[in-house]
């Protein structure tokens, strides 16, 4: 190597990306060149330089607007996923459920036309009958290994009137564990429709230091403030204080915490 | 990022929440615009998604990243000819007490970010992608798509530069005071 071969290298030695041998060659050569060595010292004072450059960080507002448009995109999809959907790409149990509620409401119609009315205590029969069925498709979507297919699962879950304790179990259990963002911020959607019932404004609140993801935890606290929850106040206040919770998490909580009024 | 290429935008956020920091480092030593910068990054991000099944796994994730930015650099640059520069240091030029024995080496830092910001956007760029990101050759080099010889003469370049901007500062500092 020349003389200018080996100061090309002076970037790489002081940043220790050269081999062994390299280094080592390098090394003789420094201590075989005066000159060499004396760039290398300089050069080595102004990379040190660079090292002690304050790094500015970005905005919080960066944070907060990508999970805005990723919360958007998101929204998209499962808008799309639930109309593309269709009963036979369901499986054999919901295919089951389905067809059972097809003769349900195939015998509702029936009775309709032929009799001059149901009874109200048929009707409510048959109506309970495909909560049921619904639930049961929920239930059993929601148990599945595709994040699409539990999707759908809180999809269906969302759909009953009134989910019996099993349902709303597994819908807090997907909001809580579900490995997948997108079927945890579905889920919370469907419980939101049921935050009247106590049991699941604490559910709400409970889930919030289990979650790793802010942008499950955002919505959480979007929808704790939005039923105006004064049981919040503590878990906000922690979250808007504690200096290892992520920063729009934390700028989240004390808007809640500005918005009830605490 | 397999997952993403398979249409689940989940992973998305966790690959945010680990580059753009990195990534908004990166743009703002190119734009010197903080604003831009973080524009840049949530673009580059939803190229992520936009552009998912052209990634090859064999690449690197963040070289893959980074090339994307400098794309979506050179597009803003289309977008707005004339727009960019601005102060992306304002904080480090703010005067600010400091002990009288930190003063020294905190001016010679600001400085050197001068003697930084008066190099060509090139050569800044190939000595960011070095120094602050500690990136190999061949890494830069897929970035900026050249030669690792390129990239070899041009960071040793830079840091020539960089040397003969610092002294020219510390020059004329000295010579108002």
């Amino acid at each position: 190597m020349n003389p200018e071969d080996y100061r090309l290298l002076i970037p790489q030695y002081l940043s220790g990306q050269l081999g062994p041998a390299e280094t080592e060659l390098f090394e003789a050569q420094l201590t075989a060149s005066p000159e060499l060595w004396m760039e290398v010292e300089e050069l080595r004072s102004l990379w040190e330089g660079l090292g002690q450059m304050p790094q500015k960080q970005p905005s919080a507002a960066l944070r907060f607007r990508f999970y805005q448009r990723l919360n958007a995109i998101d929204a998209k999809n499962r808008r799309a996923v639930r109309n593309k959907a269709s009963w036979w790409q369901l499986g054999p149990l919901p295919q089951l459920a389905f067809g059972l509620a097809l003769f349900v409401l195939g015998t509702y119609v029936g009775r309709v036309s032929l009799n001059s009315g149901v009874r109200p205590e048929e009707m409510a029969q048959m109506r309970s009958q495909v909560q049921s069925l619904r639930e049961m498709v929920a239930l059993s979507l929601l148990d599945r290994q595709s994040a699409t297919s539990r999707l759908e699962g809180v999809s269906w879950g969302s759909r009953v009137e009134r989910p019996d304790r099993e349902l709303m179990s597994a819908l807090v259990t997907a909001l809580n564990h579900d490995p997948n963002v997108n079927v945890r911020l579905s889920s919370l959607d469907a419980l939101e429709k049921f935050t009247n019932e106590a049991s699941v404004r604490k559910a709400l609140l409970d889930s919030i230091p289990l979650q790793d993801s802010p942008l499950v935890q955002i919505a959480l606290i979007d929808v704790l403030v939005h039923i105006r929850d004064g049981a919040a106040a503590v878990e906000l206040r922690r979250l808007s204080q504690d200096a290892e919770v992520n920063a729009s998490v934390r700028q989240r909580a004390q808007w809640g915490l500005e918005r009830l009024g605490l | 990022m397999k997952l993403v290429q398979a249409g689940d935008t989940s992973p998305l956020a966790l690959l945010f929440e680990r580059h753009h920091v990195a990534l908004f480092r990166y743009l703002l030593h190119l734009t010197r615009n903080p604003a831009l910068s973080e524009d840049l990054v949530q673009e580059v991000f939803f190229r992520v998604l936009k552009y998912a099944k052209s990634y090859d796994p064999d690449l690197s994730f963040p070289i893959w990243l980074y090339g994307m930015a400098r794309n979506a650099y050179f597009d803003s640059i289309r977008k707005k000819r004339g727009e960019i520069g601005g102060d992306a240091f304002g904080e480090i030029k703010s005067p600010e007490p400091m002990p009288e024995e930190l003063i020294s080496r905190k001016e010679d830092v600001m400085l050197l970010q001068r003697a930084l910001l008066k190099l060509p956007d090139d050569k800044r760029e190939v000595l960011v992608l070095s120094r602050f990101h500690n990136l190999r050759y061949e890494d830069i080099a897929r970035i900026l798509q050249c030669e690792i010889g390129t990239v070899k003469v041009r960071v040793y370049r830079a840091l020539k530069e960089l040397r003969e901007n610092f002294h020219e500062l510390r020059g004329e500092k000295l010579y108002e005071s």
